[in-house]
C-alpha cells in the first residue's frame, strides 16, 4: 500500500487512507476440526454431516464423527458448506492497482516477446484489490504478464503473504503467447484491406515460429557448452524444451486454436489453452488430443454477430459433454472476485454444478501441477479451505464465513468493508 | 461489341476530334470567321422512345440548334436538314444525373495526423458571412463555380448522361446545385438551371471543427441551423440584445429552403429515416440519394412520400471459399449481397419513385451491368428508363427542357443498338444536338459460314467472334486456320496457309460486308496475284447484341427478410395476447411482495387480476409456470445500446441540444440479447464527455419495431449530465487539454454559468413578446437556442437530469447547485461514492444508481464499495442498479443480487433495484415496474430464483406481446444456420461473386462506453480506455 500511496500521490493527488491493518494469518496452531458441514471436496463429490480436520496446515483427515484431538479447535459448521479455496489462473492481480492510472499498472512489458519477464516479481501483496479478491474465496491466483506476443511467465500465488516469496506457491510456471491474429476483421476501425491484414497475420505467425526456433537452438547450444553469453529470453523458455515448463497459449478463434495445436505437437511442448472463445466449434477435436482448457470467457457476449445469445454462458457445458477437460478463468484483476458467480452462471446454462466447481478449484491446480496439495478436499493436502454459509457459486447463497490458506486464518476484513463500517457511522 | 475498354478510348478521341459545334452564345465576341455550320439534322428511320412507355417505330427524329424541333411520326425528312439513317436503332432521351459533383470543384483536404496530434478546433474562422460551423456551406451558389469538364464528362456520356445537378459534396449543407448539360461548352451554354436543389449529408465532410462529431451531433446543427434561418429572415438589419444581428450569407441562402428543397444523401435506412424526420420539422422538401437498404424498411421508407436517388454499387459478395472463411461473416451482409440488386425493383414495386446515379460506383463501366442487374432483379424497364429520364429530370427541376424527347427540349438524347435494359449498345449520344460518337452506327459482322468461290474453287469461311474473330477456311475435307486475325469496323484481314488454284502457301486475305448476307473480298495468292471475289452468308450471323438479349430471370431468394434484417430478426411484431400465466411464483416488486403458486391474467396488453386458482377466461393463452417465477420486466436506467454512430456529441462542454432519440438503432442485436436477459425498458443515455451532454431516450425493447416504435413516449424528457474526470478530460495529454472546464471547479461554474444564461435568455423572450409592433420593427427576435431552451426545461421541471458522477464532492456539488436553481436532481448514475453522502442525497431527493460491484478501473473510483446499493437504500435513497454495458444489460438480476451477497438486503427489494425503482427514477412507475393490476404486462418467466446464479430467462413479453422465447430462440438458430449455408452455396456457385463494392455493407457499431469519444466522421476515437465508464 505505501508504494502505491506515493505513486499516486506523486501522478495526482494525495490520498488519505490509513495504513491497512489486514495482516497475514499466522501459522497454524492448533489442530481444527471442522464439524458437520457439507464438504464439497470436489474429488470426492459433497459430503453432508462430515467432517474435516487440519493439522499444521494439512488435512489430516475427513470423515463422519472425527475424534477431537487434544489441543483442537472445533468449529461447528453444520448447516455450512466447506470448498476448498478457489484458484483463479489468468490474472492481473497485484500488477494494476487502477487501471487508467498508468503508475500504477506494472503488468504490461515493452517489446513483442518478452518471456524473461516473471509475473511474480511485480506483484504488490498490499495492493488493495487482493483482500477484495480473497474475501469471495478465491485463496490463488495465477499472475500472468500482458503484452503483445510472448508475455513473459507467470506464477501461481496465495493470496495472502507478506512478499511475493512467502506467498509463492510456484514460480515461473509457464510462459504465455498471445496467438497472432488470424481473419479477416470487419469492424470500422479496421483501415487495412483483406489482403494487408492476411500479410500481417502471417508476419505475427512466422515471427512467432522463428522465436520457437531461436530457443531451441539456444537450448541445444547450451545443452552442448556452445554459447556466445546468456540471453534472457530464451533462458526463460528453455523448461519448454525440457517438459519443466508450460506453454499457456492465450488463443480465441477457432483457426488459432487449430494452429496452435498444430505447432505444439510439432515441439511436444507441454501447454495449455487460454481463452478458447470458439472452444465449442471444436470441442470434440479438444476432447480428442486432450488439449487442456482454460475457458475465458464464462460471462460475456457472444464473439460474432450470428452467434446464439448465450454462446459465452453456455460453452462450459458444450465442452464438459464432449469430455474436455478444462478449468474456468475470468481474466482481469479487481473483478476477479466474480469467479465463482461465473462458474454459477455455467450451470444456468447446462454444466453440471460438480463441475462448475472444479473448474475454478482441482482443474486449475491439476493445470499448474499443483494438484498433490491444492484444489479439492482430500487427506493430505494442504488445508485451503473456505467456510461458506451458502452456496459459492450463488450471489443469494455466497456468504464466506472463514477462509483458510495452508490452515492459516486468512483475515477476510478490506478496503470495501473498511469504508462500510465507517461510512455507516456516518450521520 | 466493343469493349468498354475500346469504347471509352474512342470517346476519348471522338471528343478531342469534334469541332466546338457553333456556340450558342450571345455574348461571346467573334475571333476570325463567324462559324455558321448548319445544325439541322434528321435522324430517320429510328424506333424512338420520346418518354418511359412512349415509343414510336420508324420515325424521325428533328434537331436544330441544340434542340428537339419536332418529331415526325411518318418518318418525313425534312427539306434541307442533314440526314441521318437509324434503321435499327433507338432513341432514348438523354439520361440525367440528379447527384453529381461534375464541373465544380473539389474541396481541399486537409490532411489530418494521427490521434492526438492536432489541437482540437473549436470556432471556425469567420470569413465572407460564412456560418459558425465549417460544414455548412449553405452560401455557396456551386452555379458561380461551374465550368465543363471534358475528360470529368467522359464517364457520364459513355453510359449515356446528357446532364446533371452538381454541387460539391462537402459537408452537411452543401450549398446549392446547378443542372449542367454535359456539353463541351463554355458554362454560360450549359447551364439548365442555375440554381438547383441544396445538397446536404449528415457528414461534417472537410470541416476541421470538433462539433459535430456524432450523427445526433450532425443531426442537432441541422435542426439548429433551419431554426436560425427561419430567424434570420426575421432579425437581419435589426438590433439583437448584444447588437446589430450579424451579416450571415449562410443563413440568407436558407431562407427560401422551403421552396427549394434538398437532396440529402444518406448511408442506410435508418438515416433517411431520420434525416426525413428533422427535415420536415421544417417543412423543407427532401429527395434522398440512398443507399439500396431501403427495401429492409420500405414501408417506412414509402411513408416519408420522397423520392429517391439511388446508386448502383451492389456489395461484392463477402470472401467464403476458405474452409473457415464463414466465421468471418454476418449473414446480414449476406442477405444484402443477395438483396441489393433487388432494391430498385423493391422501391417500384411500393410505388416509390426513384432516379439513378452514377455516384459511388467504383468505376463507371459499371453502370449499364449492375443496371440490368436490377432489371434481372424484376425491376421494369419503363420504370428503369424513367429513373434515367423523367424522374431525374423532375429532381433536378429541368423537367420543361429535359428527360423526355419533344418539340423544344433540349436536343439530348441516346442512341442504341438493341435494348439497353437487356444488352444494347450505346452508339452514340447527342448533347445539345451534337453528337459524341461511341461507336460506329453499323459495324460490320462476320460470324457464321461464308460460303465463295475463290480461284474457281468453293470454299467456306467458318467464322466465329464478334469483336475478336477466329475461324478456319474449309476446302472440301480440308481445312486450315486463320491467322494474324485483325478487324475494323468493316474489314475483316486475314492470312491462311491453302492450296489454291494450285499455288500453295500463304494467302493474304481481305473481307467486307457487302450487305445483310453478302461479302465481297480479295485475295492475294504466294505469287503476289490479287483475287476478287464474293461470298454470301448460308449460316449464322445474328448479331450477338439482338441475339443473346437476356431475359429478365426469375430471381428467387434464398435469404430471409425480416425486421431488423440480420440475424434473429423477426417476421413482425409478435401478436399481443391475453394471457392466463397459472401456478407462477410471482415477484411483484409491489407491496404485495412474493406470491407463492399464484395465476396472473393479462389481459390487452396489461396485468389485469393476480391471484390464485384464476378461471382461464375463454380465448385466453395459458402458460404453466409451475416450478417457474415472474418478475417485472428488468429496467435498466443506464445503457448505450440501439445508439447508431456516436454516443458522445462530446466536442463542446454543453451539447443539450442533441438527442439520443434521434439516432435510435433498432437493428442493434443486443436489443435482442438484453430481451434474452429479461430487459424490457432501457433508458439510452448520452455518454459523458461533457458536463452537459445530450438528451436521453427511454425506449422499450421491441425488437422488429422501427426506431420511433421503440420509444417509450409516456417516459417524460430526460437528459445526460456528467462529472468528474471525463468531463475535464482526465486522459488527454495536457497540451490537449483546451476546453473549460478541466477541474471540478470549472465544471461547477460552467453548469452555474449555463443555467444563468438560460434564465436570461427567458427573460428577453418575454420581454421580446411584449414589445410594441412598432419596436419590433427595429428589434430583432431572440434567435431560438436548442441548446438553452433545454436547460430551460430543466429549471421548469419538465426535463430529468441523470448525472454520471462518482466522487462526494462533486455529488454535493450538483446537489447543491440544483438547490440554487430550484430544481430536483432526479438521478445520480454510477454514483460509486453516493454511499458517503447518502443522507445529502435522501434530503434532496435524489435517487441513485449504481453499479453493483465495479470499483478500482480509475482513480475517482476507487472508493467504490459493493455496499453502496444498500447504504443509499437504507438512508432513504432511492437506489437502482444500472449496466452501462451492453453485456451486464443482460444478467442485471445477478447485479441486484450482489447487495443480497454483500450486506445481506431483502432479496425482494434487491429486486426491486432493476424494476420498480428504476421505473420512479425515469417517471413512468405509473405504466410499468411491477406486476400489479393495470400496469402494463412487461414480465419475464424465469426458470429458477430470478437473483440465483441459477436463473435462466424462459420468456420476456412487452405489453403482452412475446419478444423473447427460448425455445423460438433454439428455432431461429436452426433456421439462421441453414440460411447462412444456403447463402454461403448461392455466393459459391456465383463466378461474379467477387464484383462489387468491397465497401458495401453496414459498418459494424463500437460497442459504446460512457467514455467513448469517437469522431464518427472522421472515423477516429480522441479518447477511449478499456474498462472506463
Amino acid at each position: 500500500m505505501k508504494k502505491l500511496i506515493t505513486a499516486v500521490a506523486a501522478a495526482t493527488v494525495s490520498l488519505s487512507v490509513a495504513a491497512h491493518d489486514i495482516v497475514p494469518g499466522e501459522p497454524q496452531q492448533q489442530p481444527i476440526l471442522l464439524q458437520n458441514g457439507t464438504l464439497h471436496t470436489v474429488s470426492h463429490g459433497v459430503q453432508a454431516n462430515t467432517d474435516l480436520l487440519f493439522v499444521d496446515g494439512k488435512i489430516t483427515a475427513i470423515g463422519v464423527d472425527l475424534a477431537v484431538p487434544a489441543n483442537a479447535q472445533v468449529l461447528d459448521v453444520a448447516g455450512k458448506h466447506v470448498y476448498p479455496g478457489v484458484i483463479a489462473l489468468d490474472t492481473t492481480i497485484g500488477l494494476r492497482e487502477i487501471e487508467s492510472v498508468r503508475a500504477t499498472e506494472d503488468a504490461d512489458e515493452a517489446g513483442v516477446i518478452t518471456p524473461e519477464v516473471s509475473g511474480h516479481v511485480a506483484y504488490n501483496p498490499d495492493s488493495e484489490v487482493i483482500p477484495t479478491i480473497r474475501y469471495n474465496g478465491v485463496s490463488h491466483a495465477q499472475i500472468v504478464p500482458q503484452g503483445e506476443l510472448i508475455t513473459g511467465r507467470s506464477s501461481l500465488l496465495q493470496l495472502d503473504g507478506w512478499t511475493y516469496e512467502d506467498a509463492g506457491e510456484r514460480l515461473n510456471v509457464g510462459v504465455h503467447v498471445n496467438w497472432p491474429r488470424v481473419g479477416i476483421n470487419t469492424a470500422w476501425w479496421e483501415r487495412r484491406s483483406p489482403a494487408e491484414q492476411r500479410k500481417a497475420n502471417a508476419e505475427a505467425r512466422k515471427q512467432l515460429e522463428r522465436t520457437f526456433i531461436d530457443a531451441k537452438a539456444y537450448y541445444d547450444a547450451k545443452q552442448a557448452g556452445e554459447l556466445n553469453g546468456t540471453d534472457l529470453r530464451w533462458e526463460a523458455m528453455l523448461g519448454l524444451f525440457d517438459g519443466s515448463s508450460t506453454l499457456f497459449v492465450h488463443a480465441d478463434d477457432q483457426r488459432q486454436i487449430e494452429e496452435a495445436i498444430e505447432l505444439t505437437r510439432e515441439w511436444g511442448f507441454d501447454w495449455v489453452l487460454m481463452g478458447a472463445r470458439d472452444a465449442w466449434r471444436m470441442a470434440d477435436q479438444l476432447a480428442a488430443e486432450n488439449v487442456r482448457v482454460v475457458y475465458g470467457a464464462p460471462f460475456g457476449l457472444p464473439t460474432r454477430h450470428d452467434e446464439a445469445y448465450d454462446q459465452a454462458f453456455s460453452t462450459p457445458a458444450a465442452l464438459a459433454q464432449a469430455g474436455v477437460n478444462f478449468a474456468i478463468s475470468y481474466p482481469g484483476y479487481w473483478d476477479v472476485r466474480n469467479l465463482p458467480f461465473a462458474a454459477g452462471n455455467a450451470v444456468a446454462y447446462g454444466l453440471d454444478r460438480e463441475q462448475a466447481l472444479a473448474a475454478i478449484t482441482l482443474k486449475p491446480a491439476e493445470f499448474l501441477g499443483v494438484a498433490d496439495r491444492l484444489g479439492s478436499l482430500e487427506e493430505g493436502k494442504q488445508a485451503t479451505i473456505l467456510i461458506s454459509d451458502g452456496d459459492l457459486l450463488d450471489p443469494i447463497g455466497q456468504k464466506i464465513e472463514q477462509l483458510f490458506i495452508e490452515g492459516r486464518l486468512v483475515d477476510l476484513n478490506n478496503r470495501h468493508l473498511q469504508l462500510y463500517n465507517k461510512y455507516k457511522q456516518k450521520p | 461489341m466493343i469493349s468498354s475498354n475500346r469504347l471509352s478510348k474512342l470517346a476519348v478521341a471522338m471528343c478531342a476530334a469534334l469541332p466546338v459545334l457553333a456556340s450558342a452564345s450571345q455574348t461571346t465576341t467573334v475571333q476570325g470567321l463567324h462559324d455558321n455550320s448548319s445544325s439541322f439534322v434528321a435522324l430517320q428511320n429510328a424506333t424512338i422512345i420520346t418518354e418511359p412507355g412512349k415509343r414510336l417505330e420508324n420515325a424521325t427524329l428533328v434537331i436544330r440548334n441544340g434542340k428537339v424541333e419536332r418529331i415526325n411520326e411518318n418518318n418525313r425528312v425534312p427539306e434541307g436538314a442533314r440526314v441521318i439513317d437509324l434503321t435499327g436503332h433507338t432513341i432514348y432521351p438523354g439520361f440525367i444525373d440528379a447527384y453529381s459533383n461534375y464541373g465544380v470543384p473539389a474541396p481541399k483536404q486537409e490532411q489530418r495526423g494521427p490521434w492526438f496530434s492536432t489541437k482540437p478546433q473549436y470556432n471556425n474562422k469567420r470569413e465572407g458571412g460564412n456560418a459558425a460551423n465549417d460544414a455548412i456551406h449553405s452560401q455557396q451558389l456551386w452555379v458561380d463555380q461551374a465550368a465543363s469538364d471534358s475528360k470529368a464528362a467522359e464517364d457520364y456520356i459513355e453510359q449515356g448522361f446528357t446532364a446533371v445537378q452538381s454541387a460539391r459534396l462537402d459537408g452537411i449543407f452543401q450549398g446549392q446545385a446547378v443542372t449542367l448539360s454535359l456539353a463541351d461548352k463554355i458554362a454560360n451554354d450549359v447551364v439548365y438551371r442555375a440554381q438547383g436543389r441544396h445538397f446536404g449529408s449528415f457528414d461534417k465532410g472537410t470541416s476541421q471543427q470538433q462539433y459535430p462529431n456524432s450523427l445526433m451531433g450532425s443531426i442537432a446543427l441541422i435542426r439548429q441551423t433551419l431554426s436560425d434561418a427561419n430567424w434570420y429572415e426575421q432579425a437581419y438589419g435589426k438590433a439583437a440584445y448584444n447588437g446589430t444581428v450579424e451579416y450571415n450569407a449562410a443563413l440568407a441562402e436558407l431562407g427560401p429552403i422551403e421552396q427549394e428543397g434538398m437532396l440529402f444523401k444518406v448511408t442506410d435506412d435508418k438515416s433517411l429515416l431520420r434525416a426525413h424526420a428533422v427535415l420536415s420539422e421544417f417543412d423543407v422538401p427532401v429527395t434522398f440519394v440512398g443507399s439500396n437498404y431501403e427495401y429492409a424498411r420500405l414501408d417506412a421508407v414509402k411513408a416519408t412520400q420522397a423520392k429517391l436517388v439511388l446508386p448502383l454499387n451492389f456489395p461484392a459478395a463477402p470472401e467464403v471459399a476458405g474452409v473457415n472463411d464463414d466465421l468471418d461473416v454476418e449473414l446480414a451482409d449476406l442477405r444484402h449481397w443477395e438483396r441489393a440488386p433487388g432494391n430498385a425493383a423493391a422501391l417500384a414495386a411500393a410505388d416509390i419513385d426513384f432516379s439513378f446515379t452514377l455516384h459511388q460506383l467504383q468505376k463507371a463501366g459499371d453502370f449499364w451491368p449492375n443496371l440490368r442487374k436490377a432489371v434481372q432483379h424484376g425491376l421494369d424497364k419503363d420504370t428503369a428508363l424513367a429513373a434515367l429520364t423523367t424522374i431525374p429530370a423532375q429532381i433536378a427541376g429541368v423537367s420543361d427542357k429535359a428527360g423526355k424527347l419533344a418539340p423544344g427540349y433540349m436536343a439530348d438524347f441516346v442512341v442504341a443498338e438493341g435494348d439497353l435494359f437487356t444488352k444494347g449498345t450505346i452508339k452514340s449520344v447527342w448533347l445539345q444536338g451534337a453528337e459524341t460518337e461511341l461507336a460506329p452506327l453499323r459495324t460490320a459482322n462476320f460470324a457464321g459460314t461464308i460460303r465463295a468461290s475463290l480461284a474457281n474453287q468453293d470454299v467456306q469461311f467458318e467464322l466465329k467472334g464478334d469483336e475478336r474473330v477466329s475461324g478456319e477456311l474449309v476446302m472440301g475435307e480440308r481445312s486450315s486456320k486463320l491467322r494474324s486475325v485483325t478487324r475494323d469496323e468493316d474489314t475483316l484481314n486475314f492470312v491462311v496457309d491453302a492450296e489454291l488454284a494450285g499455288l500453295s502457301g500463304a494467302w493474304r486475305v481481305q473481307l467486307q460486308q457487302a450487305a445483310e448476307q453478302e461479302f465481297r473480298g480479295v485475295a492475294v495468292g504466294p505469287d503476289g496475284r490479287t483475287l476478287h471475289f464474293s461470298g454470301t452468308r448460308t449460316d449464322g450471323g445474328d448479331s450477338e447484341a439482338t441475339a443473346a438479349t437476356t431475359a429478365a430471370t426469375d430471381v428467387s431468394y434464398v435469404s430471409r427478410l425480416t425486421y431488423p434484417n440480420v440475424a434473429y430478426g423477426l417476421d413482425g411484431l409478435p401478436a399481443r395476447q391475453n394471457l392466463h400465466i397459472k401456478n407462477a411464483t410471482v415477484w411483484t416488486a409491489d407491496e404485495d411482495g412474493v406470491l407463492e403458486n399464484t395465476d396472473i391474467i393479462v389481459r390487452d396488453g396489461e396485468f389485469y387480476r393476480i391471484g390464485q386458482d384464476l378461471p382461464t377466461p375463454s380465448g385466453y393463452t395459458v402458460i404453466d409456470a409451475s416450478g417457474m417465477h415472474v418478475t417485472p420486466g428488468i429496467i435498466d436506467e443506464h445503457s448505450h445500446i440501439a445508439i447508431d454512430r456516436g454516443v458522445n456529441e462530446g466536442s463542446e462542454a454543453i451539447t443539450s441540444e442533441v438527442r439520443i432519440g434521434d439516432v435510435v438503432n433498432p437493428d442493434d442485436v443486443h436489443i435482442y440479447r438484453s430481451l434474452a436477459g429479461g430487459t424490457t425498458m432501457a433508458q439510452l443515455l448520452h455518454g459523458s464527455a461533457n458536463p452537459i451532454g445530450g438528451q436521453a431516450q427511454v425506449i422499450k425493447l421491441r425488437w422488429g419495431a422501427t426506431a420511433d416504435q421503440m420509444k417509450f413516449d409516456a417516459a417524460p424528457p430526460s437528459i445526460k449530465f456528467a462529472l468528474g474526470e471525463n468531463v475535464k478530460q482526465s486522459r488527454y495529454p495536457s497540451w490537449l487539454s483546451t476546453r473549460y472546464p478541466q477541474t471540478r471547479m470549472g465544471v461547477e461554474t460552467l453548469m452555474r454559468d449555463g443555467f444563468t444564461a438560460a434564465l436570461e435568455y427567458r427573460e428577453r423572450l418575454q420581454a421580446y413578446k411584449k414589445l410594441s409592433r412598432s419596436e419590433r420593427a427595429k428589434t430583432a427576435p431572440p434567435r431560438p437556442d436548442y441548446r438553452l431552451q433545454t436547460l430551460l426545461e430543466i429549471l421548469d421541471r419538465e426535463r430529468f437530469v441523470h448525472a454520471h458522477s462518482y466522487v462526494q464532492s462533486e455529488i454535493l456539488m450538483l446537489l447543491r447547485l440544483a438547490e440554487d436553481f430550484n430544481f430536483t436532481l432526479t438521478t445520480f448514475t454510477h454514483i460509486l461514492e453516493g454511499y458517503k453522502v447518502a443522507s445529502e442525497m435522501a434530503k434532496h431527493g435524489a435517487g441513485g444508481s449504481s453499479f453493483a460491484d465495479w470499483w478500482a478501473y480509475k482513480f475517482e473510483v476507487y472508493d467504490a464499495i459493493p455496499h453502496n446499493a444498500c447504504l443509499m437504500s437504507e438512508k432513504g435513497v432511492l437506489t437502482s442498479i444500472n449496466s452501462d454495458s451492453n453485456d451486464l444489460q443482460r444478467r442485471l438480476n445477478t447485479e441486484a443480487a450482489k447487495s443480497v451477497t454483500y450486506c445481506g438486503m431483502d432479496e425482494h427489494e434487491a429486486l426491486k433495484m432493476v424494476t420498480l425503482n428504476p421505473a420512479k427514477q425515469l417517471k413512468v412507475d405509473e405504466y410499468v415496474g411491477s406486476i400489479k393490476a393495470g400496469k402494463h404486462a412487461d414480465f419475464v418467466i424465469w426458470n429458477n430464483h430470478p437473483l440465483s446464479s441459477y436463473a435462466r430467462v424462459e420468456q420476456t413479453w412487452i405489453n403482452a406481446r412475446n419478444f423473447f422465447n427460448r425455445e423460438r430462440d433454439e428455432q431461429l438458430r436452426a433456421e439462421l444456420r441453414e440460411e447462412k449455408q444456403a447463402l454461403l452455396q448461392k455466393v459459391l456457385a456465383d463466378p461474379n461473386a467477387s464484383n462489387g463494392d468491397s465497401n458495401g455493407y453496414k459498418r459494424e457499431q463500437p460497442a459504446w462506453h460512457c467514455d467513448t469519444e469517437h469522431d464518427t466522421w472522421l472515423g477516429t476515437f480522441t479518447a477511449h480506455s478499456h474498462g472506463g465508464h
